[in-house]
């Protein structure tokens, strides 16, 4: 299996695109950037709806109302989050395959988030529509929560385990 | 001040919390998701000043929304923050490219700060201005500047 994905990642890394980037000084840099942005715009309407499940910050609105106005920015934020991505990983796909952390990341945490995550808006949307957040709701939030905090402690590992 | 980061770099407080590896990752995910609470609240509220975007809602209802959750975010940016400059103090102060961030973070907080105070007034107009169009788009290009530098700045001068 191992073998198979760095085959696929020697074909990756050797495409147009990723050529491109890793043989650009500002290409590396503008990728990273869209990954960051589109991050922004994920993680940051995530945490949004998680700490109003948990009753912290703002409570102008339900977390009902809350998920409803965030979910096309919340979606739009993944797909920009996977654009920039996939072509950070494209640029040096045989690096990353073999990374422990990275492996963590894109192999367990980032699914488990995002299919934890859908369940947590629609509970959101279909249960939480009073002001006081149900005690679920509120674990879900701290679930998802924690999720994305363990998603971003192995993506600011990954460099720690560089392969060289 | 390069005096003041070398005695901040030397406190006791400072060299306990730097030394500790459970601390220091913690500092790092808080700073990471305060930047992505405070910087995806932002461009949400620019886009709508733009008219860009959320076009059903007036841009008070998007701003009365997102602010609280970019206020949270900053408290979060500069807690961490404080802690994560204050352990390597005299080398992130001589770094160029970090003296640029934080200059791109104040002036995007600025301008942060500028869409705040006149929303409500925009908003009321049958139409926004042409000039709070360029003051939302400088917000925007500010903070996407900012993530830019962010990311260069270890990579550049091998601080953090």
């Amino acid at each position: 299996m191992f073998h198979f994905f760095m085959a696929i990642a020697k074909w990756l890394q050797n495409t147009w695109w990723a050529l491109d980037i890793s043989g650009s000084t500002w290409a590396y840099p503008f990728v990273q950037m869209t990954h960051f942005t589109g991050l922004s715009l994920w993680v940051g309407t995530n945490l949004a709806l998680d700490l109003r499940l948990l009753g912290i910050g703002s409570k102008r609105q339900t977390a009902s109302q809350l998920s409803s106005a965030l979910f096309a920015w919340n979606w739009t934020g993944l797909l920009i989050a996977i654009t920039g991505g996939f072509m950070l990983f494209s640029s040096a796909a045989t690096k990353y395959i073999p990374n422990p952390a990275f492996e963590i990341k894109l192999g367990i945490l980032v699914p488990v988030g995002i299919l934890w995550h859908i369940f947590v808006q629609w509970h959101a949307r279909a249960r939480e529509q009073a002001d006081v957040v149900s005690p679920f709701g509120k674990f879900a939030g701290l679930l998802e929560l924690l999720l994305w905090f363990s998603v971003i402690t192995a993506a600011v590992s990954i460099p720690n385990f560089d392969v060289h | 001040m390069i005096h003041f980061c070398e005695w901040l770099e030397k406190n006791p407080w400072i060299m306990a919390i730097d030394s500790s590896v459970v601390i220091s990752l913690i500092l790092e995910i808080l700073h990471y998701s305060g930047f992505f609470l405070l910087v995806g609240a932002m461009v949400i509220v620019d886009l709508r000043v733009m008219g860009l975007a959320a076009r059903r809602r007036t841009p008070i209802e998007v701003a009365n929304q997102l602010f609280p959750w970019m206020w949270t975010g900053l408290c979060m940016v500069l807690l961490s923050g404080f802690f994560m400059f204050a352990g390597d103090a005299p080398d992130f102060y001589q770094a160029i490219t970090f003296r640029i961030k934080i200059l791109v973070v104040l002036v995007a907080i600025a301008f942060g700060l500028i869409v705040r105070h006149y929303v409500p007034r925009w908003g009321e107009l049958p139409s926004i201005p042409f000039g709070a169009k360029i003051v939302a788009c400088l917000s925007l290009v500010l903070w996407i500047g900012a993530i830019l530098i962010s990311v260069e700045v270890p990579a550049i001068s091998g601080v953090g």
